[in-house]
Formats: structure tokens, C-alpha cells, sequence
């Protein structure tokens, strides 16, 4: 009895010490793991990370400081019980002077209040967060999972825990089988999620819509009706498969393909910000991407020429050409900036976009802090923005390559010539501009007016004014001249390795330093803290993702990835460790771009440019991956990968869902139960135009061209620094006019108003999905722009001359746009409208509008405070080959053109489905 | 016109408008309260872009006039070629004077202006951090000095709405030329396109392809309008489920609307000769600002939100005695009518009226035309804004910059300091005015901002 007795006392005391060390135990846990965090996240940054600004004499760096509380001397948490503590109750936001944190997208969830309120009701053990603890990688507990990486700026975000859904993308791609084997693997992990939700699957799409989508998805341009023909006739069995072999091996896919790369790497001719100077040779870089994509040029090559071209000696000269990738983003640095701060705008720029483009991952969200979601370190940060620290900008001497286009080029230089010569000539307006302002000026001074001697120093100052206006600005307009010569001159615009140096952007050509000056140390890269260049913090090597390689079996050499730290080679084993099978984002990534442009801009992965927590999980994880296996196992094969997809059931579906339910169940579409029809994109639209009324001009390549854009635009002043640019000038050939919108000389500060007004992105961020917007202004550009009328009128000129009645000129005009015939009620609904408006035109005749030689430009002059107007001579419109013009129509032709212009205006036109 | 037009109006239509869906309920412009009571309720921005010196205008510094001329250097790593070298002291070539009760000097330059000194608060305590026209013009419009973030007028519509749905709620009345940085400076950045600043173009069609080509009459545009919507109408009955398709039909009609309304409304001919007069309209120097000033005037009065002007032209690096005075006299007058008309018109309670530009300017100068071309650099460290109305306090100077010009130093506060008492003002709260995009809740001030409580009244 006594022994029993004794036993239990002892049974008990052993309990109780066991409890006291698990309660110790997961007190530590429960501080350091979700209450210092929480802290971390919402109170330190003004309660302890500037100690010299504490806001409210509130010190939380300590337990002590943390009890005693701020400037009302009262004590902050009282043990135990937190709805006495002012600490908790500022949390609740219940006291309305004491809400805390102030932010309201900061306020703390329930969750997070509980943690607070357990904590503090356990009496706030406080345990040291700067003791190192030990927590084993890939830990998992119901508060996620512990994730391996170089580690943050302290412990409490090193062993933080995650979410494990939202690792999703960091976790290997996992090799799955498709859920049935008698479907399309594609069709069968859609259709598995379809059952679930019980939706009902539209029919296959009927032939016509379907290659109307195949070919704007596949080469951004409409079928011509022999095309339409061909296809509808063909009922063999392979009669699709056939079509998407023949469009790929179009050299317009190529340039559809190329279109939604520079969306992503942010194409542009010029530099933007002040200057917005020509980067004379970077239209390579567009070819070259055209070239890659037309060759099906495997995707891991593609990626490690952009990254390290100019390392890579079997690259050759397109391997130098693709590096220009590495300088796409806006860069300026001029007398006014700070060589510091414009370098380090490069690498942050640079840092970013091989992150947003290769990698799906948000840089900037690190660059300051460590990442507020994901398991990424600001030490990461640094040490992946130094594997761009030896990269140098030049402009090489790289001699044309056969496959380049180089036809223009004796035409263009003599054009500059002329242009710089003229811009010498300025002078000869002068006398006419000072008339105009001593005009002005005897104006104001009132009835009396001005005596002589008055008058002629008027006179005199007016005349200084505009030499001195006109000089400055003639000076600058023939340095933008001069830049724009040197498009014609063999030079790659691409990098090199090499130690810092300062590069001005004045300069058009940035040519490679000698020999001797090659040599030296790398730049050192420091982590920057809270991303400020002038506190720089401890030195970092270059190195990857951690948290991407820690998924890795440790075994593999991925996950042992070392960069060199020399001047050479970083950026090729950067590119080897991204094109690596095991790197699990490279291929999702871009598995995902290829999925999102054949369905209408819908990504399995919503956010294409975003795989982190913040972004949208896979609608099709498994898909996913099945897809990204498939697509490393097929050489990276871009083309093959479209192929596969498209030769789905969900690829060929009909674009009106059948379920009518489908509002309630899947508005968004996402499980595909059809297909997503869209709008037509920018260029689509354009280019579209000119293909059916025939006036495309599908050359490709070369140095930009110039479209005729609005005249507003084209003539509206643009400042530059100090004075402004030279006016927008079109080429003169109309076929020059016509060629592709991914051929246009592509401005940083002066959008085509056409293109930007139909979503097309700017180039200063990278985009992934385009927005697919529907406002007024659209309608403005496509029913009142002069673009949209001459193309009107060539369609309308075309069916008069090939047809001999209405009804087969509608007919023809019915084929170009749509691939079909008018039905008896539109055709009877136009011809109605046809003698409406051909009465109008038979009794009005059309204007001639000659074009302007001159434009008269004005801005104020820095020098004097005082406008300034400026005549600069439109040379190009000179020998200027107009579009047809109504006044060279007849009115038949004329009338025929409205509808012409209403059929343009279709929302059948505008609507792929 | 049904239900739904009316609620959308053309402020759904003027700037960049989605309509994602006809069965949306609201237009996103619907006016709506703002986070705290507030006097302010509409904003004229009047952006002087360049660069005004502060110390040639509001800021006097009599200790450069026995420092002119003589030399220094200046050499940091965080100096740009611009700003390090052999440098000048620069005196200023102008005479002050005080106005108002609260002295508030000026340089006599601005002569109509110095009568309203009683409404102003001038404010020397902003910093900012780039000395790029086009980076600093973006930081003070977006927040953000590499652009890409939405304008203030575009957070403002966001928050408030605007409370006539038959105009804009944001409008920007730029000059011919845009400012450097183009047009990033008043977009909507990832704020949805309902709250981009529609601007009305200084010169040729305010909006483009407004009207058609020449010779397209009424007549025959409705005619084809007609036929358009028939055949879109047929089309819409085959695609049911097809949303867009309504939404693209209305916005032609909408369209069809606003090439009557917009003539109407930028038209000054109704305007009496003595309003004009007072803008300094029909005179050459002030003719141009001084309509924008007016437009501005009438704009808000008529419920827009947020109006933004441009005045450009200040960097003078050279000549900076002829060229500030030229630029003054032309933004003086019809500042000052500006002020005055608002104020007869009992709007000056509800109006916020600010007037900064992207920095101040330099106390010394490099060597230009061997100091004969007295001028002054960029200065993002010191430089003057001021209000008038809109609940500011009214006379007051707040803040101070050093004996020379260079630095401020008393209520010193940086850009996302001004962003969140400009929203202050007009009743809302940057850390709730906040939208979600790539991955985090973005505001103005992008990293949450001090309300200068000085400034309030």
C-alpha cells in the first residue's frame, strides 16, 4: 500500500518535471517560432530596428524594455493576463488612441491575436532570439514547414515556418502519370478535374474558329481565305495537325513568338528617362529572338545565350547578340547622375528581370529586407546580384550576319545624312520666327506702340533669343541624328566581363576598353541594407536561389551549384545551374508562358512572372508538371511542347460553354470546360488590318521602322534634356509603313497611340498578362483614326477592282475579314446601307489634304524662361508615298469603304473564339 | 440614355475606362467618403516643372550675396559630375519683399501673387531624392522615382470617387510639350484604368481621333454606327455568355456622346471679357497658363476631383535672373486669379490648392560661360511648396531651409511625408487607402508617411 502510495507520488512528481520541461520546451517554441516573428514583422520596425527612432519611447529590442512599456510609464503587458495589457489591447484596435500596428493592411488576423493572447496568458516567456537553435530543415509541424536557405538577417526568419502550399514551386516537379490512358494526357488530367465539378464540356470548336485561333495564336496574323479553303476541305484525320505544322514552320511564328519574349524582357529601342537616346543596335536582339523562336531553337539554349552568350564560345556572334538581353531595361546616366546610383540601378534592374523571366521570382520584394512570404534572404539577393557584378556594358564591333537584314541600310544612312545636313540649314527659318515674336510684342505693348530705338533692340533680342533656341536645340537634334546613323553600323549590342567603370549614355557607341584595363578585381557586391548604396553591409560571393537548390536531394550536383568568383564564368554557371533538369522553376516557368499564350492569356499559373506565395497556385499542378517533364524530355522544345497542347480535346474546343449553369460554377473559366475566347492583342489588330486589305509588307528584320502615326503625336513636342527632341518622322515608302508592329522603332517615351490604346505594355516592367481592357478610346482609334479609314478604303479599293457587283465585293470583303460569307440578312443590311451612304458620296466631294513640309514646334527655351518656336523640315514627307485618299477615290469606292469601316469595327473582328 | 450609361457617364468613359461587365452594379467613380471628416474636397495641382529656385522666389538668402561669386569644391562618391568640381556661390539677382501679415517674402517678380499672400502657406521643409527631372517628377506625382506607380489624383479618384459622373474625376491639363517622363506621371500604374488622368491636350484635339476625318459628317458616322451595332447585335445573339461583347457595344455609344460633350466643356467663350482678363488670357506671356487656370477652376466647379497643371521651363542652369522672371510673370497673374476667383466663389474652403515642382534648386553653380551665365543646379535637398485653401493654414510660413539655401532643416520631411498630408487633407488615410498588387498592399507613400501637422490648420 505505502510502496503503491509511494509509487504514485513518484508516478506524479515525474509528470509534473516532464510537463514543466515540455512547457518549457514549447514556450521557447511558441516565442521564437510565432510570437518574435509577429513582433518582427509588425511592432520592431518602429519599436527597436532604428534605435535612435523609437516612436513612443516604446523599446521592444529587450524583455525588460517590452514589459515596462513607452511614455505613459505604464507597463506594456501585464503576465498573464492579456485584456489588462496595454500592449494586447492596442492590438485589438478596440481603444481607438491606441491602435496598433497604425497601418490597417497591418492589423493583426485572429490567428495572430490568438498567438499573442496564448502568450501572454502564459505568463510571455521570452526566450533569446540571437541563440542559435537547432531546427532540422524540412521540418514539418501544423504551422508549416522549416525551409532550408543561406539563412536571413537573423535566426527568427532562418527558421521560420512556411506555409507548404505555398512552396509549391520550389518543391522538385514531380513526375506524374496522366490519371487515364485513353485520353490526351493533357485531356485527361482537364477532364479528371471537369467530373469533379460536374460542369458540362463544350463540343469541339467548329473548324473555321479553329483556325482562326491556331493561326493568330500561332503567327498574330488571320487566315487568307486560300488558307480557309485549304483547311475546311481538308477532312482528313490529321487535317489539324497538319495546320499547326504548316503555321510553325511560317516565318511569322517566329515573330508571334518573339512578340510575347520582349513583353517579358521589355524591348525598346531607346534608353528612356531623360535622353530617351537610341540604343542604336539593339534591334538584333529582336531578330535574334525572331531567329531563336523560327528555328525551335531548344529553350535551355536560348535561356543560357541570353544569360552568357559572350561567355560561351560555341555561341559565337549570336550568343553576343542575345546578351543584350542582360542591358533591355531602361538605363540612363548622364552628368546629372550619380555613378553609383545608375550602376546599381543596372544591377537591381538586371537582378530582377533573369528572376522575373527564367525563374518566376519577384527580385525587389528581397532586396531591402528578407522576403516578407517567401524563403528568400536578402543575403540572396546580393549574392545572386553578383553574378552580374563583372558584367560591362559595350557596344562590340560584330559584323553583320547573313541572316540579318541589312536591305535598308544604304537608304537609311543617306536619309541621316541629308537629315544632319539639313539640321545645319535651321538658320534659313530664323528671319520668320523673329518677325512673329516682334509682332507679338509690338501687340502687347499696347496702342501706342514702341518707338524705334525700342523696336530694333526687340528686334535684336529676338533674333539672339532664337539663334540661341533654335542653335541648342539644332545641336541636340543632330546627336540624336548622328546615334540614329550608327544603327547601320556593325555593332552588338551586348557586355562584357570585366572590373567597374563608369559609362556614359551620351555616348552612342560605349566601345571596349583596352586590352590592359580588362584586368583587375571584380566589383565587390555588399548586401545593401534596406537597399540604400551608401550602408553598405558585409561582402557576399556570388551564388543562386539557396532555397531552390535546398529542395534538391543533396546528393545531386544541383543542390552543390558553386559559381566562380573570378572576372569569367559566373554568368555561365548561373546559366547551367537554371537550365539544370532539377531546377524546378525553368521549365514550369516557361511551360507555363507557352500554355498561357494558345489559351487566350490564361496561365495554368495565373501570375506567369510570379511563382512565389504572393502569386496564384496552379489551376492544373499536376498538368504542370506532367507538361514540364515533357518538355525537358522533348529537348526543350518549344514548338513540339505547342504541338502537344494543341492537339488536346481542351485545346479545340468550342468558345460558347454549353453548361448553363457555367456562370454559377465557373465563371472564371478556370477548369476549361471551353475555350477562352479573347480579344485581339495590339499588334494583332493592326497588323491584322493590313494583312486583309493586302498592304502587309511581311519583310522581316532589320533597324526599326516608322509607321505613320497619329499627326498629333507624331508632331507634338517631346522634351528631352535641355531642349526637345527631333519631330516623328515616317517613312516615306508606304511599304516601309506597312511592315509588322514588332518592326516599329520602339520609343520608351512615345507610344504609338493605335497600339498603346489596345493594351499594348509600356517597356519599363516587365509584363506577363496583357490586360484586355474595353474603353471609349478604343472607339475613338478605330472609328475615327485615320489608320483604320485608309484601311478602310484600300479593302474597299481591292473588292472594286477584283469584283464586278456589290454582292460579290461584299463577298470578298466578308472572306478577307472572317473567312466566311455574308448571310442573306447582312447582305441585304448592307446593301441598304451602301446606297445610303453612297448618295452622301456622290454629292460631296473630298478635300485633298496636302501634307505639312514644315512643322513649327514650340516649348519654353531654360535659357530665357520664354517660348521658343522652332520650323523643322519633314523630309521624309517630301518624297512621301500616301495610302489611298479619299479625294483620289470614287465615290462608289468611297461608300463601299464605310462598310468596309463598320465590318473593321465588328466586334466579330476584334474576338477570337 | 438607361440606367446603366448614366451611372457610368462619361467619367467611366473620358480617361481609360473598363467595363469588365454590364452587370457590374457600381461605377468604380461613385463617390464615396473619405476615411476622416476633412474641409478639402477637391485638388488643383499646379506642377512647375524644371525645377523653381526656392532661393530666387520664396526663400531669400542675403548670406549668398557676400559669398557670390567665390569659389569651393565639392567631392562624394553620392555627388553626381554635375554637382562635384570647382563650384560658384550664386547671389540671388532678385529683390525681396514681405507679404501679408505673415511676411511672406517673395521676389517683387511676383507682383500678383504677393496680393494673396494671405492665403498661402509656404512649406520649406520638403526633401526628395533625385536630382533627374524625369525620376523626381515621377517620386512627387507616384511615389515611386522609376514611375510605373499610380499619380495622386489616380489614388485620390480611388478613394473618393468623384461626384459628377459626367466628367473625369482626374484631369491633367499639361502644355504642349509633356513633361519629361511623359505621361507615367499621371497614369494609374496598377490601380484599375477607371482612375487614369484623362488629358485634355493643350493644342489640336484634347483627346485623340476624337472627331473623324475631315469630311465624315454626324450624319453619316451615326449611319454607321447604326449598321455597326445591328451586325454586333446578330453577332451578340450567337455568343450569349460573351460579356464583353455589350461592354464594347456601349463604349462606341458612349464614344458617339463625347464628341459633343468635350468641345462644350474645354470652351471658353463663355467666359465674361473681365474673367479672362483677370487670367491674363489674350495676353501673350499669360495667355496659355492662364487658360489652363481657368479650365481648372471651371473643371472643379463642376465636380472634378483632381485637376493637374503643368508650367514648365524652370531649369535654369543659366541666365537665371531673365529666365525665372520670364517664367514668373507667366504663371503670376493667373495663379493669383486662380486663388482669388476660388476664393469669391466660397470654393477656396473645399479646394486644396498645391504648387510644387520636382526640386528646388542649388545656392552655387558650376563654371558656366565663366560666370557670366548665372544660374543654379538641381537641389532635391531644399525647395519651396506652397498651398492655398483646402484646409492649410492660410498665412503661415512652415519650416526652414539653411542660411544658404542648400539643405532644409526645420519640419524637414521627405516626399511620402507630403503624399500622406496632401491625402490627409482631402480626408483620407494613406495607410488605408491601399490596393493590392504583385504580392503586397501597395500606397502612396509606399512605405507609409508622417502627416506634416504643421501644415494643417
Amino acid at each position: 500500500m505505502k510502496r503503491q502510495m509511494l509509487n504514485a507520488l513518484f508516478a506524479g512528481l515525474a509528470l509534473t518535471m516532464l510537463s514543466t520541461q515540455s512547457q518549457a520546451a514549447s514556450d521557447e517554441v511558441l516565442f521564437l517560432d510565432k510570437v518574435y516573428p509577429l513582433l518582427k514583422e509588425k511592432c520592431l520596425a518602429c519599436h527597436g530596428d532604428s534605435p535612435d527612432k523609437i516612436k513612443g519611447e516604446y523599446d521592444m529590442r529587450t524583455y525588460e524594455g517590452m514589459l515596462a512599456g513607452g511614455k505613459s510609464g505604464e507597463a506594456a503587458i501585464v503576465k498573464g493576463k492579456p485584456v489588462l495589457s496595454p500592449f494586447f489591447i492596442s492590438l485589438t484596435w478596440d481603444d481607438e488612441d491606441l491602435q496598433m500596428p497604425p497601418k490597417e493592411n497591418d492589423r493583426l488576423d485572429k490567428a495572430q491575436m490568438e498567438i499573442i493572447r496564448e502568450w501572454i496568458e502564459r505568463g510571455a516567456p521570452w526566450s533569446d532570439p540571437s541563440v542559435k537553435r537547432t531546427v532540422a530543415w524540412g521540418d514539418v509541424s501544423e504551422d508549416g514547414m522549416v525551409v532550408k536557405t543561406s539563412g536571413g538577417l537573423d535566426d527568427s526568419w532562418t527558421y521560420r515556418r512556411y506555409e507548404v502550399d505555398g512552396l509549391w514551386a520550389y518543391q522538385p516537379i514531380k513526375k506524374v502519370m496522366p490519371p487515364n490512358d485513353d485520353a490526351h494526357p493533357v485531356d485527361s488530367f482537364i477532364d479528371t478535374q471537369l467530373e469533379e465539378t460536374g460542369i458540362k464540356v463544350a463540343p469541339p470548336a467548329d473548324k473555321l474558329n479553329l483556325l482562326r485561333r491556331a493561326t493568330f495564336a500561332l503567327t498574330g496574323l488571320p487566315p487568307t481565305p486560300v488558307e480557309v479553303d485549304a483547311f475546311l476541305d481538308d477532312d482528313s484525320p490529321d487535317a489539324f495537325a497538319k495546320l499547326v505544322d504548316r503555321l510553325q514552320a511560317s516565318p511569322h511564328y517566329g515573330e508571334k513568338m518573339a512578340q510575347h519574349w520582349l513583353d517579358v524582357t521589355r524591348y525598346a529601342d531607346t534608353s528612356g528617362f531623360s535622353n530617351d537616346f537610341e540604343r542604336p543596335t539593339a534591334w538584333r536582339y529582336r531578330d535574334y529572338v525572331v531567329r531563336s523562336f523560327n528555328a525551335d531553337k531548344p529553350y535551355d539554349q536560348f535561356v543560357r545565350e541570353q544569360l552568357a552568350g559572350d561567355e560561351l564560345t560555341e555561341a559565337g556572334p549570336e550568343g553576343l547578340i542575345a546578351t543584350g538581353f542582360l542591358r533591355m531595361g531602361p538605363w540612363e546616366h548622364t552628368s546629372m547622375s550619380v555613378a553609383a546610383e545608375t550602376r546599381q540601378q543596372f544591377l537591381d534592374d538586371v537582378t530582377h528581370s533573369v528572376g522575373v523571366a527564367f525563374l518566376g521570382q519577384q527580385m525587389r520584394c528581397f532586396a531591402c529586407h528578407d522576403h516578407k512570404f517567401d524563403p528568400l534572404p536578402t543575403q540572396d539577393y546580393y549574392s545572386f546580384q553578383s553574378l552580374f557584378a563583372t558584367v560591362q556594358f559595350a557596344d562590340r564591333p560584330l559584323p553583320f550576319l547573313k541572316n540579318e537584314n541589312t536591305r535598308s541600310m544604304a537608304t537609311g544612312k543617306e536619309r541621316l545624312k541629308r537629315r544632319i545636313e539639313n539640321a545645319s540649314n535651321r538658320d534659313k527659318y530664323l528671319d520668320q520666327q523673329v518677325e512673329k515674336i516682334v509682332a507679338r510684342k509690338k501687340k502687347e505693348s499696347g496702342p501706342k506702340g514702341m518707338d524705334e530705338e525700342t523696336l530694333k533692340q526687340v528686334y535684336e533680342l529676338a533674333k539672339k533669343d532664337q539663334e540661341t533656341a533654335v542653335a541648342k536645340a539644332t545641336r541636340k537634334q543632330k546627336m540624336y541624328y548622328e546615334r540614329e546613323a550608327m544603327r547601320y553600323e556593325p555593332y552588338g549590342y551586348t557586355v562584357y566581363n570585366g572590373p567597374s567603370r563608369v559609362t556614359n549614355s551620351n555616348k552612342p557607341i560605349m566601345t571596349m576598353p583596352p586590352l590592359k584595363k580588362l584586368k583587375g578585381e571584380p566589383e565587390a557586391i555588399h548586401i545593401l541594407t534596406g537597399g540604400s548604396i551608401e550602408s553598405p553591409a558585409e561582402k557576399v560571393s556570388p551564388s543562386i536561389l539557396s532555397v531552390v537548390s535546398g529542395f534538391a536531394s543533396a546528393k545531386s550536383p544541383f543542390a552543390r551549384t558553386q559559381i566562380p568568383e573570378g572576372m569569367s564564368g559566373r554568368r555561365t554557371a548561373l546559366a547551367e545551374w537554371i537550365t539544370d533538369r532539377e531546377n524546378p522553376l525553368t521549365a514550369r516557368v516557361m511551360v507555363n508562358r507557352v500554355w498561357q499564350h494558345l489559351f487566350s492569356g490564361r496561365a495554368l499559373v495565373g501570375t506567369p512572372n510570379d511563382f512565389g506565395k504572393m502569386g496564384k497556385r496552379p489551376t492544373h499542378p499536376e498538368l504542370l508538371d506532367y507538361l514540364s517533364i515533357w518538355f525537358m524530355d522533348n529537348g526543350w522544345s518549344v514548338k513540339k511542347l505547342q504541338c502537344f497542347i494543341m492537339a488536346s480535346e481542351a485545346y479545340q474546343r468550342s468558345a460558347s460553354p454549353v453548361d448553363s449553369d457555367i456562370t454559377q460554377k465557373d465563371r472564371p473559366n478556370q477548369w476549361l470546360s471551353y475555350f477562352p475566347p479573347r480579344r485581339l492583342q495590339a499588334e494583332e489588330l493592326r497588323d491584322g488590318m493590313l494583312a486583309i486589305t493586302g498592304e502587309l509588307n511581311d519583310e522581316m528584320g532589320g533597324p526599326g521602322t516608322f509607321p505613320q502615326i497619329n499627326w498629333e503625336v507624331a508632331f507634338q513636342p517631346r522634351l528631352v534634356m535641355g531642349t526637345i527632341a527631333p519631330a516623328y518622322q515616317p517613312s516615306p515608302k508606304r511599304s516601309e509603313r506597312h511592315r509588322r508592329s514588332l518592326y516599329h522603332f520602339r520609343f520608351r517615351s512615345l507610344a504609338d497611340p493605335m497600339l498603346e490604346v489596345f493594351n499594348r505594355p509600356g517597356s519599363e516592367m516587365a509584363c506577363d498578362v496583357r490586360d484586355e481592357t474595353i474603353i471609349a478610346p478604343q472607339a475613338f482609334a478605330l472609328f475615327n483614326s485615320e489608320f483604320v479609314h485608309d484601311r478602310a478604303l484600300a479593302l474597299a479599293a481591292l473588292a472594286q477592282e477584283k469584283k464586278a457587283t456589290f454582292r460579290q465585293r461584299l463577298e470578298l470583303i466578308h472572306q478577307r475579314l472572317f473567312g466566311r460569307s455574308p448571310s442573306d440578312e447582312q447582305a441585304v443590311l448592307f446593301e441598304e446601307h451602301y446606297k445610303r451612304v453612297l448618295k452622301h458620296h456622290l454629292t460631296s466631294t473630298p478635300i485633298e489634304e496636302a501634307l505639312p513640309l514644315t512643322v513649327e514646334r514650340e516649348s519654353i527655351e531654360e535659357l530665357t524662361g520664354e517660348p521658343f518656336t522652332m520650323v523643322e523640315e519633314l523630309d521624309n514627307l517630301k518624297d512621301y508615298e500616301r495610302d489611298l485618299k479619299p479625294w483620289d477615290a470614287e465615290p462608289e469606292v468611297r461608300a463601299l469603304a464605310e462598310v468596309c469601316l463598320v465590318l473593321l469595327n465588328s466586334n466579330e473582328f476584334s474576338f477570337l473564339y | 440614355m438607361n440606367r446603366r450609361e448614366s451611372l457610368y457617364g462619361l467619367g467611366g468613359t473620358l480617361g481609360t475606362v473598363a467595363f469588365n461587365s454590364l452587370l457590374a452594379a457600381e461605377s468604380p467613380l461613385t463617390p464615396k467618403p473619405g476615411h476622416h471628416p476633412s474641409k478639402a474636397k477637391n485638388c488643383i495641382f499646379i506642377f512647375m516643372e524644371g525645377g523653381p529656385s526656392h532661393i530666387d522666389t520664396f526663400d531669400p538668402k542675403p548670406v549668398l550675396d557676400k559669398l557670390h561669386m567665390k569659389e569651393f569644391s565639392r567631392e562624394s562618391k553620392f555627388a553626381s559630375a554635375m554637382s562635384s568640381g570647382k563650384r560658384f556661390y550664386v547671389g540671388s539677382p532678385f529683390e525681396f519683399k514681405q507679404y501679408g501679415k505673415a511676411g511672406i517674402p517673395m521676389c517683387t517678380e511676383y507682383q500678383h501673387l504677393a496680393k494673396v499672400a494671405d492665403e498661402l502657406c509656404l512649406y520649406r521643409g520638403c526633401q526628395g531624392e533625385s536630382v533627374n527631372h524625369p525620376t523626381a517628377c515621377y517620386h512627387m506625382n507616384t511615389g515611386n522615382r522609376f514611375g510605373g506607380d499610380p499619380a495622386v489624383g489616380s489614388w485620390v479618384s480611388y478613394g473618393l470617387g468623384t461626384s459628377n459622373q459626367d466628367l473625369p474625376s482626374f484631369v491633367v491639363l499639361p502644355e504642349v510639350n509633356y513633361p519629361q517622363g511623359g505621361s507615367a506621371n499621371w497614369a494609374n500604374g496598377f490601380l484599375p484604368a477607371h482612375y487614369q488622368g484623362t488629358t485634355l491636350r493643350a493644342k489640336g484635339s484634347p483627346i485623340l481621333d476624337l472627331l473623324p476625318p475631315k469630311g465624315v459628317t454626324r450624319d453619316l458616322q451615326r449611319m454607321n454606327l447604326d449598321a455597326l451595332q445591328k451586325i454586333n447585335q446578330q453577332h451578340a445573339v450567337a455568343n450569349p455568355t460573351h460579356d464583353a461583347l455589350a461592354a464594347r457595344m456601349s463604349s462606341y455609344e458612349l464614344a458617339f456622346r463625347m464628341q459633343s460633350i468635350v468641345p462644350d466643356l474645354i470652351d471658353l467663350g463663355k467666359e465674361s471679357d473681365k474673367t479672362k482678363e483677370a487670367y491674363g488670357i489674350g495676353q501673350m506671356e499669360t495667355d496659355d497658363f492662364g487658360k489652363r487656370c481657368l479650365l481648372a477652376r471651371r473643371m472643379v466647379g463642376n465636380g472634378v476631383r483632381f485637376v493637374q497643371l503643368y508650367a514648365g521651363g524652370w531649369d535654369s542652369h543659366d541666365y537665371l535672373e531673365r529666365a525665372h522672371s520670364a517664367r514668373i510673370r507667366s504663371v503670376d497673374k493667373p495663379i493669383a486669379a486662380l486663388i482669388r476667383d476660388l476664393k469669391q466663389r466660397g470654393m477656396l474652403d473645399d479646394t486644396l490648392v498645391f504648387c510644387c515642382g520636382e526640386f528646388g534648386r542649388s545656392p552655387d553653380n558650376g563654371v558656366r560661360g565663366g560666370g557670366a551665365r548665372v544660374g543654379r543646379d538641381h537641389n532635391a535637398k531644399a525647395m519651396n511648396i506652397w498651398f492655398a485653401g483646402g484646409g492649410t493654414k492660410a498665412g503661415h510660413i512652415i519650416g526652414a531651409t539653411d542660411e544658404i539655401g542648400d539643405q532644409a532643416v526645420e519640419v524637414v520631411h521627405p516626399i511620402k511625408d507630403l503624399h500622406a498630408t496632401l491625402l490627409h487633407l482631402l480626408g483620407l488615410n494613406d495607410n488605408k487607402l491601399t490596393f493590392f498588387d504583385q504580392g503586397r498592399y501597395k500606397q502612396l507613400s509606399q512605405t507609409g508617411g508622417q502627416v506634416i501637422t504643421e501644415i494643417l490648420a
